[in-house]
């Protein structure tokens, strides 16, 4: 994930109010940051990804009702996240099942600063070297085991170990950088 | 007891908050704490599936927009890549994940499993691939009897990367070596028919180096290439125009089957005698290749199966008739990459006519147009005979799910023989080969140690060669024979 200047930005809007098509490049740009934002609220992976799939047919729907008024996108897309997740809340609620698992929220601003982080952070895998890269993917996104690892790469699980040692060290370092 | 390494202790915070994702884990070693947090953070790395997944929604070809903007080169693909066909793709799939550690990222599939379209990433690159499709001109190497094209591949540790693509299934076709190109390269072929060239810099080479590296290279290797071929497996003594592999046609009445060859196949009679057993021995030429004709009425015939590679089937096929052969096949394309025809002749030898869609040499080096076509019951065994007596490498094989070799290619010294398990009727058709070999008595030991039964140890001819004969297995006879002084 590129990080792009506001106005940037908003000619990426303004191409995507007049053809949707573009807004593909709006969802790139944003992807991990909404998936961030909702994942920290909502634990479960499945509703985390139904609610992010929300908040961008939402944003893709209501595109032409956004005005540029010097707020970032991004600030948009939390506001739809932050309303969809408490929608979703107060449906379960009726239905009488458990409750979306809220996590504190924290000051807003705190709380804004670690997304953006954790965004950075998912962007900084798909830069990591490919073997390391799909340790970390296999292991963090598809929570599988080093040993399950170590087979499907046909590799030791000692070598797994190590990969997914460089793939922490590097993110570390790659955060670090920002 | 040994202190459990960073590495382990990493690895067991990680372990543990995966499994308990709700509690926060913490560790003392800073060094291990840093990496901690970062691994926490990660438990909401999301799916790389749903982001392309969700991705394709807002793709321009799915927004009914009437105009739509869309890159015309999409950013995950390089501009080149290669399209593979297989004779069965999802078998293909687990072995490039076993072998190269492929992952793939894309798979269209009809109900029954048959693969329209898959994508697999290899070392950073990216494979296009399918099953057979014959009406749209996707056929594997299985069908066509190999590919021209050769896939290369860079990787970090080639070796490494080849002993675990050989622990999957791969083959050596060319060592892993110190090239002087400054590469540490070597090739493997797989299972489908596919060959890769692996290779890993090791060193930049300037042009000039590169020119008198390889000009040395070609002093050292290609003006006795032929010598160290036949080092391997054959002969490098043997009379001046003649192949390691010959077939030995033995029937019971040779003249007239001479007759028939000239007529139909353009052979040219180079010498007739009499043979040690007292019927005729004669040697004819036929396009590039030499075949042996002998026998009498008292002499056991072995009539023998011929794959004969010709400019023209059609026209071949014609002329074989016209000289008293019976049909088996008429002439028409085969799916595995030739115009075919069958003939039986006169004697009971088996031809199989072929013209191919592409030039000999590019099917195998050394396909000439006489080809000696075994069918034993066991292929598998026989080819492991001819590797072991004789030095064989196989150059591909065509085989069914259940390993059933339908077709194979072996070169012996610098001859080609190909092979096909026995099915039809009229085989397995043993027949008899004449063999230059650099040291028969060495072979003929090699041979008999392999399996073979021994018809006559090593011997001097009073014609002036050394052989002597085995009897393989599969009833095949193999004469084996060097010039008794260079």
């Amino acid at each position: 994930m590129s990080q792009i200047t506001e106005s940037e930005e908003r000619l990426l809007i303004e191409a995507a109010q007049k053809d949707p098509s573009r807004f593909a490049e709006l969802y790139e740009q944003n992807f991990h940051r909404v998936y961030a934002y909702v994942a920290r609220r909502v634990r479960d992976r499945a509703e985390t990804q139904d609610l992010t799939a929300h908040v961008f047919q939402q944003a893709l729907a209501n595109l032409g009702k956004f005005k540029w008024r010097g707020t970032p996108f991004a600030a948009w897309l939390y506001r739809i996240a932050s309303n969809a997740i408490a929608d979703q809340a107060r449906r379960k609620t009726r239905e009488g099942g458990d409750q979306v698992e809220m996590v504190s929220d924290s000051s807003a601003a705190q709380d804004l600063e670690q997304v953006e982080r954790r965004a950075r952070l998912f962007g900084a895998v798909d830069t990591l070297p490919e073997d390391q890269r799909r340790v970390i993917v296999l292991r963090f996104a598809e929570e599988k085991s080093i040993r399950d690892i170590a087979e499907e790469l046909g590799r030791s699980e000692g070598a797994i170990k190590q990969l997914q040692f460089r793939g922490l060290e590097n993110l570390r370092n790659r955060l670090g950088e920002n | 007891m040994a202190e459990r390494s960073i590495i382990d202790q990493l690895d067991d915070a990680v372990t543990a908050l995966l499994a308990k994702p709700a509690i926060d884990w913490s560790v003392e070693d800073p060094a291990v704490a840093s990496l901690v947090a970062i691994a926490q953070e990660l438990r909401d790395l999301p799916h790389e599936e749903f982001r392309k997944q969700l991705a394709t929604e807002f793709k321009g070809e799915n927004m009914s927009t009437p105009r739509m903007k869309v890159d015309p080169i999409p950013k995950d693909y390089p501009i080149v890549s290669p399209y593979l066909v297989f004779d069965n793709a999802a078998a293909a799939i687990d072995f490039y994940k076993k072998a190269f550690g492929a992952e793939e990222r894309m798979r269209f599939a009809e109900p029954d499993g048959k693969i329209g379209h898959a994508e697999l990433r290899i070392a950073g690159g990216v494979i296009l691939l399918s099953d057979e499709y014959p009406d749209y001109g996707a056929v594997s190497p299985k069908t066509v009897g190999g590919s021209p094209v050769k896939m290369h591949l860079w990787v970090e540790d080639v070796d490494a990367f080849a002993e675990r693509a050989v622990a999957a299934g791969a083959k050596i076709v060319r060592p892993i070596e110190d090239q002087f190109y400054g590469d540490r390269a070597g090739q493997i072929s797989d299972p489908f028919g596919y060959t890769w060239i692996l290779s890993m810099r090791k060193e930049n080479v300037s042009p000039e180096e590169l020119q008198r590296g390889m000009d040395e290279w070609w002093e050292q290797n290609v003006s006795k290439d032929s010598d160290d071929r036949s080092s391997e497996s054959t002969a490098d003594t043997k009379p001046a125009g003649v192949h390691t592999v010959t077939p030995y046609i033995t029937v019971k009445q040779p003249a007239e089957l001479i007759d028939f060859l000239t007529q139909a196949f353009g052979a040219t009679e180079k010498f007739r005698t009499t043979g040690s057993a007292g019927g005729i021995h004669a040697e004819l030429n036929i396009g590039d290749s030499i075949v042996m004709v002998g026998g009498a009425e008292h002499i056991e015939a072995m009539p023998t199966a011929i794959h004969l590679y010709v400019p023209d089937v059609d026209d071949t096929y014609r002329r074989a008739i016209e000289a008293g052969a019976t049909s088996v096949m008429e002439p028409m394309d085969q799916p595995y990459g030739e115009r075919g025809a069958g003939v039986e002749d006169i004697s009971g030898n088996r031809w199989y006519i072929a013209t191919t869609f592409v030039p000999l040499q590019e099917i195998a080096k050394d396909l000439r147009t006489v080809t000696v076509y075994f069918h034993p019951i066991g292929a598998q065994s026989f080819i492991d005979f001819v590797t072991n007596a004789f030095g064989g490498t196989e150059l591909m094989r065509s085989a069914t799910a259940e390993g059933f070799i339908e077709h194979a290619k072996v070169q012996i010294g610098d001859s080609v023989i190909e092979l096909g398990e026995a099915r039809h009727p009229s085989q397995p058709l043993p027949t008899a080969i004449y063999m230059y070999v650099k040291d028969v008595d060495a072979m003929y030991e090699r041979a008999v140690k392999a399996g073979g039964i021994s018809m006559k140890p090593p011997t001097d001819q009073d014609y002036g060669d050394r052989s002597a004969w085995v009897k393989d297995p599969f009833d095949n006879v193999w004469y084996l024979a060097a010039p008794k002084t260079a």
